[in-house]
This record gives structure tokens, C-alpha cells and sequence, in this order.
């Protein structure tokens, strides 16, 4: 897969952004009005009234006859009928294109049951498929978690690479007084501005250039959750104020969500007037946030369009990955080199040899232990994945509530990835009694 | 100018705004005449947060020195520290022109203008270029080249540089108090002039400063500082670990760090309680002596061995004859001495300020040491009689 786009990307790919149900539709609004191409903005819903509503380019309207127009009430099998009524609609609206970005929230019906459709209908197209997904908030109740988990499962067999989000961890950075609304708003921003981000970053021929590969990399993993930030500056220190907005973004936890992070794929963009020094300042400064030991895949790409501007796009994802000894590698390994001409159901026969297999891998991906008992009931998920899962998450905890002290406002000063304003003995778990 | 032999350092330290006047005698010597103190609002980890709390501060200090030592304050030197201040070695070179055979003493100025050319990032400032050594046509140990023939002057420099913004927030806050600033030292650096003595500094030593926000290190090989560096880690992060630790008020975990604290672990019975009294003598809650310790002694060991590693990275450590030297006023944390000792690995003792004479009181405690060693640095940069071209060049910080 890797080779093919090298060798097409000649001139930048076309791109299609799809945005289904709801959440992918308002992800796409917001794209398209962050200034992105409406033509390459295809919105899909089974609900008429908000895809009239929808300021994409191409609208089509899935399931007229199964959902009549109504929506798919939170059930991804209408989603999922829906979108196979209207198989011929969506092929058009998404041929031609070499890249196609799908997002959706999962968890509701349209999103979750016509996803998956949508990705292998644009994996048959021969179009590159990028799945960016929102999993709901935990207060939207464990059914729309499970079928979020299923929809996700069925994704990751499709798409090219999937990159996650979860409402959760983006939904904490906005203020606790601020509306639900301000909520949602704040991660279609995200999700709009990494969906730009990487189209630009694949789109783009750089100095340094990265590609699908570099993604694949960054994202490829057990627990692929990702973690994503943009920021931008202009003006005389712009380096060190577009490098600190992209550690503020809600996903990155100031940069501390990277200490954990095994790859990191930085992408730097900005004018002629972009100089290496400004670079390797930057990247002085963002590898004080990262331990020795993460891989760095970086980018920069030059365009006059950016005029004294300079971008910075952090991308990674969680990766403390509970280690699965051998699925793993044999799972990267089939990835790059079968992904592209493999169809997706012998796809995942390779990946984990048994079919039956998908499911517990998708268990193990899932870090919220709320939702694992619910999954269980729902599928032949072995009951072994679950306990695994559930001290992954203890783990995860016991660091959360990171407790500076009178430091709390103040610069961190981090060594290595460490925190030192923490308390040593907490970071080396001393008990105190 | 009748004065010109007092001069006034000014420590903007995370705890206290530390003020010494003191006055460069003839023969060398510096005589303290007086310490102005005031504890420090709006300084974090050695940089300040809030100019305009810490102007008053600053403006109590200075008041409070006057005071003390009858001298009216217009010009001070500044210490700076903060863990963006980095430092690096950058050999400078120039080559003679033909028709000229004899190094004149504006081609040390080229030299070190050549140095200066290394790369730095672009929002940094330098902050001081420090002469190592001089080589005349790769001719090793020569002490001033100044007169002597030679076609290549090369030198070595130790260079400190920083974030110019930050640096000019300290300055900024004096310029409010119409003070004027005549030269800003790194603190690290000032330091080592008043607890280091030359012989020191000729077998090599490491001067370690503990204050309360940064802790700061300088190192000496051969009589020239060869690495420095801070790091945003100091005495406020073991009462903020005591603190958390123990679920006690900051004000408490300070003064249990002082009275009881101890880097030393084993040292107290199984069982052994210290007993934290509330304002009127009850006492309040007890807690275990090893406990506290504990906490403490994690802090430090860790700090020590992050500059431990940090020291590693150059190729100096071997070359420490005369071992480590701490001060500042976490030196005054009991046991540290052994506890460094331990990760070092090398004959560690406790300084205050050398060579000083004046207000006791000022060069017999570690805190004082920084501000000391601005006044030292000073006479060092002012050098009357034999300054010669030492004088001159210093002149271009």
C-alpha cells in the first residue's frame, strides 16, 4: 500500500471527506467552514432534515425507502440497511477519489452501522481509507458503548487506519461549566483540524516528507487511541508559541500524554521564510516531553500559502500497550504488506487466524472497563480478555490524578518525560502511611 | 567616582530577595557592609511570575540594605538563574592578517566574537562568554596572548545563554525601581565565585547550589568553568512533597523540613514519631520520623542523580580533585553532605561565601552565598590594578 501511493502522489491524491450520521456531520460542517474544499465534502445521513442542514458539497441520503428519511433511531442494523440501499449512491459520491477520510461518531445508528459499509465500499473503490471516529461519552450509557465497540471493530477490518477519539478525554477539557453543546463543539474542532492536518501532511510533497507509512506507524497499535495536536503562531517566537499551543490541545494533557507514547509523528509546515533553526528549536523543546526511547517520525513541508505562519501536528496514539506477545507483530506485519489487495474478511483471517478472532482483539483494545461487561453479553468475547483489560485501566488510574502541589500552576519541569514537580515518592509509589 | 569600589548584588531568588553591599579593598579582599533580605512573592523556580509583587519586594530588600549598610543603591549586579539557561563549550579562532605577526589585544575581542557565532536558538540571549584558554598557533597554556607573535589566536569559551524574554522580566523589574543594572550574572556561576577558591578551581571542583526554587551547578577543571547549568528542582519541592506526602499545610511541612528533616534514612527508631505542634503548642498529629525522612531523602538522592547523569554527559567528572562543594540554603538540609557523598561518589563539603570580611552574618550562611559572589564576580569584571586586558574583555559581557 505504501508503494502505490508513493507513486501516485506525484501530484497531491484526491481527497473525499465523508462525514456520516450526526457527529460525522457536524465533524464535516465545521471542516468545510475551517475553510477545507466543500467539494470534497460528502455528507451522509439517513436523516433529511440534518443533511439539508449540511453546508457539504455533496449530500446523499441514505436508506429513503428503509429509513424514510427519519433517521436510523440509534439503531446501527437501519444504519447499516440503510447504507446498503443506497450502495450505488455512495459509490458515486466517492469515486474517483485516491483518499478517502470517513468520519462518524460511533455508538449511535448511522454512523455505526453504515461505516463499515461506507470504508469497504471505498476499499473496493480502490481509495485509501482513513476512518476518523469519536467513541461516545461514558454518560451516553453502556448500549451506545457497545455498539460503539462493535461498529469500531467492524471499522478496523475495513479502513486503512483508524483513527480514534474518545469523547471522554476530549469532552475533560472543556470547563466543567460550560455547556454540553460546548462539549461537542470542542472535539469537532479537534477532529476537524486533525483530519486537516493529515490530509495535509499525506497531501503535501515536504522537505522532509511523511507519509502513510509514518501514519501507520504512529497508529498501528494494540490500543490505538489517538492522542492529537495542532498548533499554529506567527511572529518573532513563533516556533516556541506553535509547539506550546500543540502540547496545550485537550488530547495531549500538556504534553505529558506523550511521555507514554512509543511513536510520535510531528509534522512541521510553514512559509519560505521557515528556518531549520526554528525547527530544531522546536524540536529541542518537544523532545524534553518524550522519552528516550520513543520514534520519532517527522515532517516538514514548505508552502507559500502559509505565509508567516507555522504550524506544528502532533500525532500519536496511547500505546502503554498491554503486551500481546505474539498477535502483534504478526499483525503489523500483515497490515503493511497484505492491507491493500487483501479483502477484508481474509484481511482478518490473516491478521489473527480464526475468524472468530476480531472480536477479543477489539476487546483488548478497549481501555474503559465500564464497558467491558457489556461487551461481553453482547459477543463471543472470551471472558479471559476482560481481566486484562480491567488492570490496564487500574494502572492507568493510579497515574490520572497527578497532584503538584503548589507547582500546579506553574511550568513543569519535565526530565526525560518525567514530571519532577511530582513528588518523587509518588512517582516511585512509596506508600505513606 | 568616589564609590566606584562598592558594589551591590541582587539575588531575585525563589525565597528571598537577597541584597549584599560590599566593598572591593585594595588588596583584594572584599568587605561585606551589608545584607538586605526580604522574602520573595511572585518568584517561581527562580523566575518570576508576577513583576509587579516581586518589584516590592525587591524595592523592601534594597530599602532594608541601605538601611543596613549606609549606602545609597543605584547600580546593582543581578543574578539570574531559571532552567531555560543553558550552557556550552565553542572554540573561536582568528587568523592574523599578513602584514601583522603580533596578537593585539582586539583580536581576544574577534576571538570571542567568533565563538559567539555558534548557534543558539534564535529567541536566546547570551549571557555571559567565558574564557577558558588561549592556544597561539595551536600552542597549549598560554595565559594572555596579548604582545606575543603568533599567526592563529585561538580560545575557548564557555558559554551561557537563555531566553531573552525571561532575562529581561528580571531586568524589567529593576528598571521599575530606577535601579541600574550593571551586568547580569548567572547565579550558578556568581555562586562559585564566593565558595570556590582558585586552588579549587584548579583541581577541579563542583559547586552545587541548593536554593529554593533551582538548583545550580557549576564546574571547574584546570581554573575555568567548563560546564554550568540549573535545574527547576530546590528546597520548595521537598515541602511540597512533605506536604502532599503527609497531608500537612505548607507552612508546616517548612518548618518540619527544617527542624526535623533529615536526608538520612535508618537513623531513627522503628517507630520513632515527631510530633507537629499547632500554633499554640498542642500538639497536633504525629508522624513517623522515617516517613519524613524517607520523602526527603527521595527528593534529594533523585535530584543528585539527575545532575549526576547530567554531568556524565560531559567528560569532566574525572577530573573533580577537589570534589563537590554545596551551599545555598538547602545545604543546611541535615545528612545531605553523606547523602552526596553516596551518588556523587567523590569528598563532599558544605560552603558558604570565602575570602570575605564584614557582616558576619552574611558570608557564615550558605543563602547569602550567591548574593556574595555577585559582589566577587564584580570585582572579578572591575578588576583594578592587574585587570590589563582581563579588564577590557570582561567588559564585553
Amino acid at each position: 500500500m505504501i508503494e502505490i501511493t508513493r507513486s501516485t502522489s506525484h501530484v497531491s491524491p484526491t481527497i473525499k471527506v465523508v462525514g456520516l450520521g450526526g457527529a460525522g456531520g457536524n465533524v464535516l460542517d465545521r471542516l468545510v467552514l475551517d475553510g477545507f474544499d466543500a467539494a470534497c465534502a460528502v455528507a451522509m445521513n439517513t436523516d433529511v432534515q440534518t443533511l439539508n442542514g449540511s453546508v457539504a458539497g455533496e449530500k446523499v441520503h441514505l436508506g429513503p425507502t428503509t429509513s424514510r428519511g427519519l433517521g436510523s433511531g440509534g439503531d446501527p442494523e437501519v444504519g447499516y440497511a440503510a447504507a446498503e440501499e443506497s450502495t450505488d449512491e455512495i459509490v458515486a459520491a466517492i469515486s474517483g477519489a485516491q483518499m478517502v477520510f470517513i468520519c462518524a461518531g460511533l455508538g449511535g445508528g448511522t454512523g455505526s452501522g453504515a461505516a463499515p459499509l461506507v470504508a469497504h465500499l471505498a476499499r473496493k473503490a480502490g481509495a485509501m481509507v482513513i476512518v476518523f471516529v469519536t467513541l461516545p461519552f461514558s454518560f451516553e450509557g453502556k448500549r451506545r458503548n457497545t455498539q460503539a465497540m462493535e461498529a469500531l471493530a467492524q471499522i478496523e477490518g475495513q479502513a486503512d487506519l483508524v483513527v480514534c477519539f474518545e469523547n471522554d478525554r476530549m469532552g475533560e477539557s472543556s470547563s466543567p461549566s460550560s455547556g454540553i453543546q460546548q462539549a461537542f463543539v470542542t472535539t469537532d474542532a479537534i477532529l476537524s483540524q486533525s483530519i486537516r492536518s493529515i490530509a495535509g501532511l499525506v497531501g503535501q510533497r515536504g522537505w522532509v516528507a511523511v507519509g502513510l507509512d509514518d501514519l501507520a506507524v504512529v497508529l498501528r497499535r494494540q490500543q490505538a487511541r489517538a492522542l492529537f495536536g495542532y498548533g499554529e503562531s506567527e511572529g518573532a517566537n513563533r516556533a516556541h508559541e506553535a509547539l506550546e499551543r500543540a502540547l496545550r490541545c485537550p488530547l495531549m494533557d500538556k504534553g505529558r500524554m506523550l511521555a507514554e507514547a512509543q511513536a510520535v509523528l510531528v509534522h512541521v509546515t510553514g512559509g519560505p521564510d521557515l528556518t531549520l533553526n526554528e525547527v530544531s528549536v522546536m524540536m529541542e523543546e518537544f523532545n524534553r516531553h518524550i522519552s528516550d526511547g520513543t520514534r520519532i517520525n517527522f515532517g516538514v513541508t514548505t508552502d507559500a500559502r502559509h505565509g508567516r505562519r507555522l504550524g506544528v501536528s502532533i500525532l500519536s496514539s496511547t500505546g502503554d500497550a498491554v503486551v500481546v506477545p505474539q498477535s502483534r507483530p504478526a499483525l503489523q506485519k500483515q497490515v503493511v504488506v497484505e492491507k491493500k489487495e487483501a479483502p477484508p474478511a481474509k484481511e482478518q483471517a490473516l491478521v489473527f487466524e480464526a475468524d472468530q478472532e476480531p472480536e477479543p482483539f477489539e476487546e483488548l483494545e478497549e481501555p474503559q472497563p465500564v464497558k467491558a461487561p457489556a461487551k461481553i453479553t453482547s459477543q463471543t468475547a472470551p471472558a479471559k480478555a476482560a481481566p486484562a483489560k480491567k488492570e490496564e485501566k487500574a494502572e492507568q488510574m493510579s497515574l490520572e490524578p497527578v497532584n503538584r502541589g503548589r507547582f500546579d500552576k506553574g511550568e513543569p519541569t519535565i526530565v526525560d518525560g518525567e514530571d519532577l514537580d511530582v513528588p518523587t515518592f509518588l512517582r516511585k509509589n512509596l506508600k505513606v502511611k | 567616582m568616589a564609590k566606584a569600589n562598592i558594589v551591590v548584588g541582587l539575588e531575585i531568588g525563589t525565597s528571598k530577595v537577597c541584597v549584599v553591599v560590599g566593598e572591593l579593598k585594595r588588596d583584594g579582599t572584599v568587605q561585606i557592609l551589608g545584607v538586605g533580605e526580604a522574602p520573595s512573592v511572585g518568584v517561581r523556580k527562580g523566575e518570576i511570575v508576577d513583576i509587579d509583587n516581586c518589584g516590592k519586594c525587591v524595592r523592601e530588600a534594597i530599602a532594608d540594605a541601605e538601611d543596613k549598610s549606609d549606602v545609597m543603591i543605584k547600580n546593582v549586579y543581578l543574578g539570574i538563574t531559571g532552567a531555560h539557561i543553558r550552557s556550552f563549550n565553542n572554540r573561536g579562532s582568528f587568523t592574523l592578517p599578513d602584514d601583522r605577526e603580533k596578537i593585539e589585544s582586539a583580536d581576544v575581542g574577534r576571538v570571542q566574537e567568533e565563538a559567539r557565532t555558534a548557534p543558539i536558538p534564535a529567541h536566546n540571549m547570551f549571557i555571559h562568554t567565558v574564557l577558558q584558554h588561549f592556544y597561539v598557533d595551536g600552542q597549549d597554556g598560554v595565559l594572555n596572548p596579548v604582545g606575543m607573535f603568533g599567526r592563529k589566536l585561538e580560545a575557548d569559551f564557555h558559554i551561557v545563554h537563555g531566553v531573552a524574554n525571561r532575562i529581561k522580566n528580571s531586568i524589567q523589574c529593576l528598571c521599575d525601581l530606577d535601579i541600574e543594572i550593571e551586568d547580569i550574572v548567572f547565579t550558578p556561576y556568581a555562586a562559585a565565585q564566593a565558595v570556590l577558591d582558585q586552588g579549587q578551581k584548579n583541581i577541579g571542583a563542583l559547586m552545587l547550589d541548593i536554593g529554593g526554587g533551582t538548583t545550580g551547578y557549576a564546574m571547574y577543571v584546570k581554573g575555568a568553568i567548563v560546564q554550568s547549568g540549573c535545574v527547576g528542582i530546590g528546597g520548595d519541592h521537598l515541602t511540597n512533597d512533605l506536604s502532599l506526602g503527609l497531608r500537612i499545610p505548607m507552612g508546616k511541612a517548612e518548618m518540619l523540613k527544617i527542624k526535623e528533616g533529615s536526608c538520612v534514612l535508618g537513623n531513627s527508631l522503628p517507630g520513632e514519631n515527631v510530633t507537629l505542634r499547632d500554633e499554640h503548642g498542642f500538639a497536633g498529629k504525629e508522624i513517623e520520623r522515617e516517613m519524613l525522612n524517607q520523602i526527603i531523602h527521595m527528593r534529594i538522592r533523585e535530584t543528585f542523580e539527575f545532575l549526576m547523569r547530567e554531568l556524565e554527559k560531559g567528560p569532566y567528572l574525572d577530573y573533580l580533585g577537589a570534589g563537590v562543594v554545596i551551599t545555598g540554603g538547602t545545604s543546611a538540609l541535615r545528612g545531605i553532605k553523606h547523602l552526596a557523598e553516596d551518588v556523587f561518589q567523590m569528598p563532599v563539603q558544605l560552603c558558604r561565601a570565602q575570602n570575605v570580611s564584614g557582616v558576619a552574618s552574611a558570608f557564615e550562611n550558605p543563602q547569602y552565598s550567591t548574593a556574595v559572589g555577585l559582589v566577587k564576580y564584580a570585582q572579578a569584571t572591575i578588576g583594578d590594578e592587574g585587570g590589563g586586558w582581563l579588564d577590557w574583555f570582561k567588559r564585553w559581557f
